[in-house]
This record gives structure tokens, sequence and C-alpha cells, in this order.
């Protein structure tokens, strides 16, 4: 139609007006559209994902992301000085680092504005292997930290005159702090006896470093490294430590064809939760189907293909189900069994193959004892676990088993794990959920395979503690460092010989038991009884620890505790009982070396003070080359912040051993500059550049680097990551190396001409000390490297476990009913359902934890506060909320008792929320609640007045020459305080996240209760960054400080602190209020006593070692004669 | 030289009418220029046009009409029609705004009001500036230039006003309760079918 009523619009002028009378005129070819025609800037961007090439990163142009909410640069044109109102550019310096609000080292880069010189955002780096360019929340949280306006701003130290926990503060120098700890150090160290290199003790939470710290207590001869592995993952390390003696496994989820999550890690929160959160969505997207196992509906759980909600502490009975079906419907890979399982072993155990007789595991003795007999004896010893037993005991539905297995058999080989935090850390005995998990899955030979699970070591790298070469006294490697000659009963105690590591949690408990004390000291040990020196860093033991109240009477003792120290850049409730608190570096402000086993491959992270880093680029100096970051950070107006490399450097040459007379000095003297602590460059040039040959081939043939003075260190310092080596399956199957008279196993050299073959196929050697070590395996005639067991095979049965009383458990196993249950306590959780008695008595999981929290330094974090309150209440299930008639938002108390000693430890308030999502009989309220403080804020006068430095004198600008010039005179030392930006004399207590509480203790009672929630205010430091301060809506009461409740739990073989609780419910009482908390700890530690004495099978007077020397005793390396023991009977 | 001029002049007055409400100088223009009343027949013969007082016009019959056509049942936005989510992109991802920045245009966002560049009154005032870019062209007898506004203006025509400008203006077809932009519809639709033609047989020449 309208062609054919179309007019003819030409003719004539058509219009008599002038069209540019008429138009509206809403183009623009002024300065705006001039400003954009010379920028390089477009409003469409190629990809989203875009990040400047490295050739860029130290000067890259951005357009500012304020400005480009307001419409792009076609709105606004770019800022110039004919378009001052134009969208604002940015002048990057692009520095790369490393996440460390989690242990899984993602890859970050900061974008320092070279004008301001601020880091204006945190991105991922993208030459991350591991992390491929991505982060987390709490990754990008590191810009928040870092300009948290309550951060420590200079080192503190306990007012003289007043007593720990009271709140009076001064500000010191960390010259001073530096001298108290140094000459307590070197005063404990020169006494020279055994007491004395077991009273220092460093504590950690997150090491997030590979080998540094570890490497400084060893030079100084003391066993004095402590973590809190204990309270997080223990148990999931004791089955790798049986089976493959490795410390865990790693999977290759992007591989995988199943995914089977034991507990929410790795989708959800922790271990290595970015990365493989990533790499589990490729798989999934690839086809790959997911498991989720886990009694509490977590994120993961509720996308997961298949949720197997099992009775806390039962999955393995549910791992002996598919065993079972897997063995007897002939499902199993045979070659793979017969040529890496320590079948052999059992069944030339005739010994053990009669004690199974005797119990029932199997009927007769096997005929044979070839292999195919060994498979008839697997086949009997676990079919009792059928689909009736196991439906029985773990309250999951049969179609749900049924369905399980049909998933694991379609896997194949590609089946990726994790037996992590919930089974494992909550459970006693949850160490054998581990250790059947890895039976089912290697008779399935998905051990070491694409998409299958493997063990860590091959895909870790640590050097961070190799740099001696660049030291006077280490040698390469730390080779002449001497081993330590002494054995620490506070870390490793004789109750847990075989505790995959310190018994941490039982610090204040030891200290202060002199009972135990006395009985291990009679019986020939030497206990200490307090600490000259107890030195956390970056840790918070009295918040996260069971039994927090003990922790509290413990620090507050000088006579236990003579010198507290912990290295931290923020407050928190330890921190108030110390005697200093040293400001130390977070993520962009400290080096580390870094890795984690989150692929099949082995990489690293560099953690780098991002600041230092780009002053130097620009050509900065500092005063003194020992005191680089502490400088750099000073010219940032971070305050006197400064790292722990340098100051372990300092520490140790200018302070513990200044005239060298205690021969530590010169472990960490520079090789260059004798006299002088080592730098940061010497020895990462060296740890890096000794130990990774890949890489010092790359850095040192890099033109880039031809004429850096420490090409490999700069190598690193400008991509923060590196890949040593990709693709790394079935590394088992690497053949030994010969070489120059010498072969190579897992990296380590022994004399070829040593070698001999013994039974079962293994290799031994001599290494250099002329020591018989098996280094490998023979299998079909060729010789491999094998696993890292005695037998170089996995060791489903653990031989050696039999030899340390565990005689039972030597495979993987679970009893097989009510009475077995009975008899075998240590493998059959607290929380078992036959210990719920009564209608309200429940299993609580405690174990598990927001993905947008990092423990204590959360709360320094607007933004990650902001996004979790949540009230962390109580998931009850609809049915156990309808029965007891709790309604949603009902405060109820959670009374804590202990199915070993039936005592009770007290009670928390908690607020409830009946879900589907939760197993009936079973709650969950995560243990990462519960912060709290004593007030507000607190005063501690800057000490600055006439006299004091400015922190720079020219305006920060990393293109100013005048600013590049100047560094801080004396920075750390008398006279050399500087004066902090904007801090006016008082300073806020976690403002973000942590409300006021009041505390009432006497010995054997503790109480809690919150009395004020946080409030807006108005932030001074760091003003601009936080200027919306003022806008906090949240009152920060979210949980109960529950921890402080629990009494210590320690797993009888692998002493990890077993999480879950016995509870009794019951509405709240008058005048309870969520948050409350009553304990009482004087029962505390009796349930603690209760296990310790009811359940573990310690040394005794039969003992000869204190642990079995093949297994992994962490962190420094012990003298053999430090194994040796004798106990009076 | 008239054919430009023109067509110069058809686009102005039509970005005009539909980018914003007029104002009362514009709509004077409107509604007593002959041969703009030649072109909108309903416009010409209702009386209401010219019994009225012009603000009285504006306000209760025009204006209402324009914020029904233009802000509330329709949406005279490229992106509406072309993207499979029927989002307006605002932002920088508008192949619009690419191709104004490529001839060094950039919409002045306070004095158009609009979300987005691709709006019909504003995509039709660049097809102004290129007529009016072409006459100076024709004046200066830059053949070469002329030849290439030519086939700009048949490119940008063909890729973005008449991949959606038709449904839109339809719609506003019928969906207009006054002469004025009923007959407006009806006359940008025929004139940009009908100036394809004129450009095509002038690329084709």
């Amino acid at each position: 139609m309208y062609l054919e009523s179309r007019r003819t619009f030409l003719k004539g002028t058509a219009l008599t007006v002038a069209g540019a009378a008429i138009a509206k005129g809403v183009f623009s070819t002024d300065a705006v559209a001039e400003s954009v025609k010379k920028s390089k800037f477009t409003n469409t961007p190629d990809s989203l994902s875009f990040y400047p090439p490295l050739d860029q990163w130290e000067g890259f142009q951005e357009l500012d992301g304020t400005d480009w909410k307001r419409g792009g640069i076609n709105r606004h044109g770019v800022q110039s000085e004919e378009n001052p109102d134009g969208i604002q550019v940015n002048d990057y310096m692009i520095v790369p680092t490393a996440c460390s609000n989690c242990e899984a080292s993602c890859g970050l880069t900061a974008w320092i504005d070279k004008k301001t010189f601020t880091v204006r955002k945190y991105m991922g780096n993208p030459l991350h292997v591991g992390s491929r360019g991505r982060n987390c929340s709490k990754g990008y949280a590191t810009q928040s930290q870092m300009y948290d306006p309550d951060r420590i701003p200079f080192p503190l130290k306990r007012a003289p005159g007043s007593k720990r926990g009271e709140g009076k503060w001064i500000r010191t120098t960390w010259d001073e702090a530096m001298s108290t700890i140094g000459k307590k150090m070197g005063d404990t160290i020169r006494k020279g006896d055994e007491l004395s290199r077991k009273s220092v003790m460093y504590h950690i939470g997150r090491p997030n470093e590979n080998g540094f710290v570890p490497q400084v207590w060893e030079t100084l001869g003391l066993d004095s490294y402590n973590s809190h592995t204990n309270i997080c993952s223990s148990n999931g390390r004791t089955p790798t430590i049986w089976t493959a003696n490795d410390d865990r496994t790693s999977p290759d989820w992007g591989n995988a064809k199943l995914v089977f999550l034991n507990s929410s890690h790795a989708a959800d929160a922790g271990h290595y939760f970015q990365q493989a959160a990533g790499y589990i969505a490729d798989a999934r997207k690839k086809g790959a189907k997911m498991v989720v196992m886990d009694p509490r509906m977590s994120n993961s759980a509720g996308m997961a293909d298949l949720w197997i909600a099992a009775w806390p502490g039962t999955e393995t009975a549910i791992y002996l189900y598919l065993a079972n079906r897997i063995l007897n419907e002939n499902m199993t890979d045979k070659k793979f069994v017969r040529k890496w399982f320590n079948w052999e072993t059992l069944m030339g155990d005739s010994e053990y193959l009669n004690f199974m007789v005797e119990r029932g595991y199997i009927s007769k003795l096997p005929e044979g004892r070839d292999f195919e007999s060994y498979l008839e004896v697997l086949k009997e010893i676990y079919a009792p676990y059928t689909l009736e037993y196991v439906v029985k005991e773990t309250h999951v539905p049969a179609y749900k088993l049924e369905k399980l297995y049909e998933m694991f058999i379609w896997a194949g080989d590609a089946i990726s794990t994790y037996v992590w935090r919930a089974t494992a850390a909550g459970n006693r005995g949850g160490w054998m959920s581990g250790r059947a998990a890895y039976f089912a899955i290697a008779l399935r030979g998905a051990i070491g395979t694409e998409g299958g699970t493997f063990f860590h070591h091959w895909h870790v790298i640590s050097v961070g503690g190799k740099g001696g070469s660049s030291t006077v006294g280490q040698g390469v490697a730390g080779a002449d460092v001497p081993k330590v000659k002494v054995w620490n009963e506070l870390t490793w105690p004789p109750e847990w010989p075989l505790s995959t590591y310190e018994l941490s949690y039982l610090l204040p408990h030891l200290l202060s038991d002199k009972e135990w004390q006395k009985k291990w000291n009679d019986r020939g040990l030497n206990v200490p009884s307090k600490l000259a020196l107890y030195m956390p860093r970056m840790y918070n033991p009295v918040w996260i620890n069971p039994d927090g109240f003990r922790w509290l009477e413990v620090l507050k003792n000088e006579e236990i505790m003579e010198l507290t120290v912990n290295l931290s850049p923020v407050w928190s409730e330890t921190n108030w009982y110390m005697d200093y608190v040293l400001p130390t570096g977070l993520a962009g402000e400290r080096h580390d070396q870094h890795s984690e086993a989150t692929i099949p491959a082995r990489w690293t992270s560099f953690r780098q003070p991002v600041l230092r880093v780009a002053l130097e680029k620009s050509g900065w100096k500092p005063k003194n080359p020992n005191r680089a970051t502490l400088e750099a950070h000073i010219k940032a107006g971070l305050g006197e912040v400064w790292e722990e490399n340098e100051f372990m450097f300092d520490l140790v040459v200018n302070y513990v051993d200044p005239d060298g007379s205690l021969n530590v000095k010169k472990m960490w003297e520079s090789k260059r500059h004798p006299g002088k602590p080592v730098t940061i460059a010497e020895w990462y040039d060296a740890a890096f550049g000794d130990n990774l040959p890949k890489l010092k081939e790359t850095a040192t043939n890099d033109p880039r680097y031809a004429n850096e003075e420490f090409p490999v260190y700069a190598y690193l310092r400008d991509h923060g990551t590196w890949l040593e080596e990709d693709k790394i399956y079935h590394a088992m199957e690497r053949e030994l190396k010969f070489e120059d008279g010498e072969v190579i196993s897992h990296g380590h050299k022994f004399a070829a001409s040593s070698m001999s073959v013994g039974a079962g196929g293994v290799i031994s050697a001599k290494d250099h000390e002329g020591k018989e070590k098996k280094i490998g395996v023979e299998i079909d005639g060729k010789k491999m490297e094998g696993f890292a067991t005695l037998s170089k095979k996995l060791e489903f049965f653990t031989q050696w476990a039999v030899d340390w009383k565990w005689k039972e458990y030597a495979i993987p196993f679970y009893p097989r009913n009510d009475e077995e249950k009975v008899q075998m306590p240590h493998i059959v959780s607290h929380v078992n359902h036959m210990y719920m008695k009564a209608e309200n008595e429940f299993a609580l999981n405690t174990v598990f934890r927001l993905p947008y929290n990092i423990h204590t330094r959360s709360a320094n974090s607007k933004h990650l506060m902001e996004i979790s309150q949540n009230h962390d209440p109580i998931w009850i299930s609809t049915v156990d909320a309808k029965k007891l008639g709790f309604k949603r938002g009902d405060a109820i108390r959670v009374r804590i008792t202990d199915s070993v000693s039936g005592l009770e430890s007290g009670y928390f308030v908690a607020m409830a929320v009946p879900t589907e999502g939760v197993l009936p009989g079973t709650l969950a309220c995560s243990h990462h609640g519960g912060r709290w403080k004593l007030t507000n804020a607190v005063t501690i006068p800057n000490g600055v007045s006439d006299g004091k430095v400015a922190s720079s004198n020219a305006k920060p600008d990393l293109t100013s020459k005048e600013f590049l010039g100047e560094s801080p005179a004396n920075a750390g030392r008398a006279g050399g305080e500087i004066k902090i930006d904007d801090y006016s004399g008082t300073t806020g207590i976690n403002s973000f996240g942590v409300p006021v509480a009041e505390i009432q203790m006497d010995g054997k009672e503790g109480k809690l209760k919150y009395v004020e929630g946080i409030k807006p205010f108005h932030a001074e430091r760091f003003a601009e960054y936080n200027r919306d301060s003022g806008n906090i809506w949240w009152d920060g009461l979210s949980g109960s400080w529950q921890n402080a409740v629990a009494a210590a739990h320690p797993d009888p073989v692998s002493g990890m602190h077993c999480w879950h609780q016995k509870v009794i419910l019951e509405p709240a009482k008058a005048g309870d209020k969520i948050g409350d908390i009553f304990v009482n700890y004087d029962n505390n530690l009796k349930v603690y006593q209760a296990w310790r004495d009811n359940l573990s099978r310690g040394l005794d007077s039969n003992s000869t070692i204190r642990r079995p020397r093949h297994i992994k005793r962490p962190w420094v390396s012990l003298d053999p004669a430090a194994y040796d023991v004798s106990i009076k009977s | 030289m008239d054919e430009i001029i023109a067509r110069s002049n058809l686009y102005a007055l039509l970005s005009r009418i539909l980018l914003q409400e007029l104002d009362v100088e514009r709509l004077e223009i409107v509604r007593n220029d002959t041969i703009i009343l030649e072109f909108m027949p309903h416009w010409r013969d209702w009386e209401l046009r010219e019994k009225t007082e012009a603000k009285q016009l504006l306000e209760e019959y025009l204006n209402p009409d324009f914020t029904n056509l233009s802000l509330l049942h329709l949406v005279p936005y490229e992106t509406f029609y072309t993207r499979s989510d029927q989002m307006i992109e605002t932002g920088g991802a508008n192949p619009v705004t690419d191709i104004y920045s490529a001839y060094d245009f950039l919409v002045d966002y306070t004095v158009a009001r609009v979300v987005s560049s691709d709006h019909i009154g504003i995509e039709m005032e660049f097809m102004h500036h290129l007529c009016e870019a072409q006459l100076k062209a024709m004046e200066e007898k830059d053949h070469e230039a002329v030849n290439e506004l030519i086939s700009v203006q048949h490119n940008f025509l063909n890729t973005h006003l008449l991949r959606w400008a038709p449904m839109y203006l339809i719609n506003m077809k019928y969906e207009a309760r006054t002469p004025l932009y009923y007959d407006t519809a009806e006359m940008a639709l025929e004139f940009i079918l009908s100036d394809n033609e004129t450009l095509s047989a002038l690329v084709q020449a």
C-alpha cells in the first residue's frame, strides 16, 4: 500500500523553511568530540575479559570507572584541558601479586594510580594458570583491607604497668620491639638445653607460603613451628598419608566426569574455592556430573546432580558400599589394582590375615597368596556393606545410593574428589572416610589419571625456604643448616604419635595441665611448662580454637607465656591480650612464594608488596635496603607496616644473634654484603633460581632481564607467577633417572651404585648421609618412582599402623553392626545417631563457611561484611522444628554435651531457621560467626610531636622525581616515627563487622553477652576510600562465639579437633539473647582429658621412637636422634 | 541541487517531530508552512490546528500524544527492535554510536534528552547532517566526497533506519491519536522508503 501511495517528496525545494532551522541540533563536534577522537578509547571493547598485555603493565591508561557510569565517552568525552568535564583517564602501573585471603593463592594485579600512588583496584593476574585472571569476592577485598581505617598503623606495645587484656597500649618502634623479642629469643637459645629449644613458639593460621618461615626456625635450631592444621584438615590428610604418604589429594577437576565432593569444599568455599569452582564449572560444561555429600544443603549441593545427606560420620559406609559393588560386580580395574595396590604386602602378612579371620573380616584364610586370591579376600571383607545396611546406618535413601553407584561406574577413571571439611573435620574417625573414598576410587583406577584424583606433592612447588645460597651460612637450598635436635611435646604430644599435624589447639590445655606435664616428666620426657616467647602470625587462636576461655586464661598468665607477640595487620580477639602487635602486611604488602595443588601442574605465585615494587620500578631506592618494604609503606601512607620476610632477616641477624656467637647470624647474613641481612632480591633469586631449572633457563635467557642483577627474581617480580611443569598425570610411573653415578627419585639424589631391589620390587639406595632409603619400585622390569609409601604402592593395607597399635584400622573399614560400633569408637563419629537418645538431641554440623569470609580478616573489609550478615542461624529440619515447636527467628539454647564423658560444656543462643536443606536429626550452624571486641575504639597516642617526621614531603606521585628521590630516614627506629596521616590518636576496632561484648570469666566458667552492634561512622584514615562508612546498615551481630563453648575433641589417630557437637536444644530462657554464650571450661578440660585417656593409644615403655620416621613431620627437619625416645614404665 | 536541499529539509523536519515535543516556534512552522501541510493532509484538515492557541494545542493534544507514542507505549529505539532481548543498548556497545563517532559526530544528550543515540529522531537528524555535508561538497564540486556521502547515506539507511523504523512507524500510525503524529508516521515511512529508491539509483549510477 505504501508503494501505491508514495508521494513525490523531492519536487521543488520541498520545504520553504531550511532544515537547519527546524532540526533540534543534537550533534556536537566541539571539544568533547575532539577529545574522543584524540584518545584511544572506545565505547565498544572487544571483550569484557580484557587484560592489558604484559608489555603495557608499567604504564597502562584506562578510563575511570566511577565516571564511566555517567554513560561512556560518547556522552562526556575524555578529560583534557579543553574538556575538563570529560571522563578521567587513569595512568596505572600494574604490579602482580597473589591473594592471601584463603589458601588458594590466586593471582592478583594491583592497579596503582601513578598520580596518587594508591592502589585503585585489585584485579586478577591473567598469567596465573591456576586462577586464570579470576578472583572471588575475597580477592577483590584486598583493596578494602589495605585501606581499612582501623588497620594497625604502627607497632603496638602493651602499656607498661598494665595487664594483658586491659586494653592499654602505647606506640613503639620496630627496633624496640625487635630488641625485646630478639633478646628474649637469643637468651633462650643461648641456654642451649633441650627445654629452651622448645620454649619459643610460632603459631600460624594458613601459612600461605612454602617454606620460608619454617626455614627460619630450622636455622634457629628450634622445634617451635605450630600450625592450625589440626582444627582444619588433619582428618582430611591422614587418609592420604596412610594410603600414599602424601599430604592431601590433588584432583583434576577440569577434566573429571564425576566431581564427587565430600562436603561443600571446592565448589562453595575453602580449599582452592575460586580456582576449583572454575574448573568444576568447566567440567560440568563438558558433561561432568557433580555429587555432593553433605548433611547440609550447601550452595554446591543445591546445584549438584545428586545431593547425598548422610548422617555425619557414616560416609565411610557409603564408600565401602561402592567398593562392595565394584568388587562383587567385577567392575574393578584389575590392571591398575594389580600394579599399584600393595596387595603383596597383605597377602604376605600371615599374621594379619589370621587377625582378619579372628575379627571376622574374612571367614577363613585365603587358599592362595596370588592376586586373584587378594581380590577374593577384598570381596569378602566388603560384602557386608550392603544397600540395606548402609541405608540404615547413613539415613540415605536407597535410590540415591544406587544412583551414586551408576554415576561412579559411568565416570570410569575420571573421578575427582575431595574429602575435606564436614566429614573429615567434623567427626571422630572422619579420616577413615577419606581412606574408604580413595579405596573405591582406586578400585576404578581413577588415580593419577586425566580427570582423576592424584596426590599433592607432585603438583606443588616449595622453594620459599631454599634461597640459602644467597646467605653466608645456609648453603645451597639450606644444605648446611643443622637439623633440629629436639622434639617439642607441646606440639607433638606423646598421646598422638601419628597425629597428622601439631596438636596446636591443645596448647593452653597442655601448658596449664600440670598433671600431664608431671606425668611425662616422671616418665623421662622433658615437657615445657611455659613459653619464653609465643608469636602467632596473622592468627587469632582465641576466637577460632575450641575452648576459647582457656586460651584467654593462658594468654593472660605472664608466668606461662612470658612474652607474646602477634605479627598482625588487624585487631583481633587475640591481639587484645598480646604484649606486642606488629603490623605486617596483607596480600599486596608482603613477599611470599606460594604454590598450591589446584590443577595437575606445578605453578607458583610470587606475592609482593606492590607499592614497594612500583616505587623500585620507577627508580626509587630505599635508604635501608633491608627495610625497603617498611620504607615503601611509609611513603604510601599505610603507616609503619612491614612484612615478615624482611622482619625475620633483620631480627635474626641484628637482634637475636648480633655478634654471631649463636651461630645463627650467618644463616641470614648476605653473602654479597657480609654483616648485613640478606635482601629480598638476593633471597628469592636464589630460592627460585637454585630450585626451578626451567624458570632459571627462561629468566636468564630473556633479553628483558639481561641487565638485571637478579634476573630470576626480576622475572617473578614482573610476572607474579610461574608454571614449571604442566599436565602431570600418572607421575608414579616416572622412571628413575640416572645421572653422573646418581639415581634421582622425587627430586632427591641417591648413590646409583648402592641400589638394590627387595621384596615387592621395592628399590632401595643410599642418600648422601649414607642412609638407606626406599626410592622406587620395579614392576614388570620397569624401575619407577612409585608413591611415597614404604611399599611405593598405594597402601590400602597400612602395615606400619599395626606397629603403632591401630591394627584393626589398617585397612579401610567401618563397623558392620551396632556391636562393632561400640567396639570401634575410634572410627565412629562422636555424633553418631546411636548417641542421640532424646527427641531434642541432635548432631550439630559446625564446619562450613561462607564463600566470602576469611576468618579474622573478613571483619576488616566493608564489602565482605556487608554481604555476609546472615545471623549465622541454626539450620533445623522442618520436621524437627515442628516437633519441638520452633519457628523461624526463635531464639534457642544449644547445649553442647559430650558423648565420651557425658559432661556438658555450656550453651550458646542462636536463631532457629527451619529448612528442608538439612538432614532430619542433624543441625547446621557455622562456627565462623560470633566475632567480638570489648570496646569500639582505643586511644593510642600518635606519639608524634615536634621533631617527628612526615611520611613524605613531596606529593605522592610515581612520575615525580622529587617523590622518588626521597625516603624516610631511620624507618622503624627511634626518632624515625612517622606521622600517621589523618590519625587522631584514637583508632576504631574492626568497625565494619565486630560488635561489642562483655565477658566474664572466673577460671572455671565464662560468659559472653553482646552489648552493642556496630554503627555508621565517619572514617578519618583513608577517608576518600571509606567515604560510605556512614552508610553501614548492619549491626554485625552474626552468630555466637560457639567455639568457646566447644570442648577440645582430639581424634585419637589424627589429632584432629573433631568439630561436630552433640547438642540438646531447648527454648531460650528469660533474659537470653541470640549470641549469648555460657561455658563451663572446667568441664571442657575434663572432656578433653576423657578423649585423651579413653581413646588415644600413645607412647609407652615399649616405644623406641616418637613417630614413624617415614611419614611427614612437617615444617622443620629433625635430626634422626630427635625421634628416639625412652619412656619409663 | 534542489533535490539534496529537499532531502535535507525533510530529514530535519521529521527528526524534529519524532525526537521531542514541539515547541511553540516550531509548531507555528509546522502548522503554517503550506508545503509541510501538503505532506500532512489530515493535519492540514484538522480544525483544531488553526483554531487552537499554540500552548493549548501542545499541552492538551499534541504533547500527550507524543508522550504516548515515544515514551509510554512505543519504543523509538533501534536496539529495541534489533536485539533479541529487546533491551535498549544505552552504553558503549550501541553500533549506531560507532558510526556517529566515525564521522566525528557526538550526541549531546543534554540537548537530545534520549536514553540512547539510536533514537529515531537522532538517526533522522544524522541523515540530515549527511545531506548537508553532501550539499556542501556539491557546492565545492568535490565529486569524490559527494559520491562517498551518498554511499554513506545509502548504507546508513539500509543498515539502520530501514531495518527497524518501519515497524515503529506503522505502530505509531495506528497508535496516534492526533492528525499531526498520524501524518508524520505515514510521511516518515513513505519518505525513507522513497529516499532509499533515490539513493539506490544514485549509488548504482
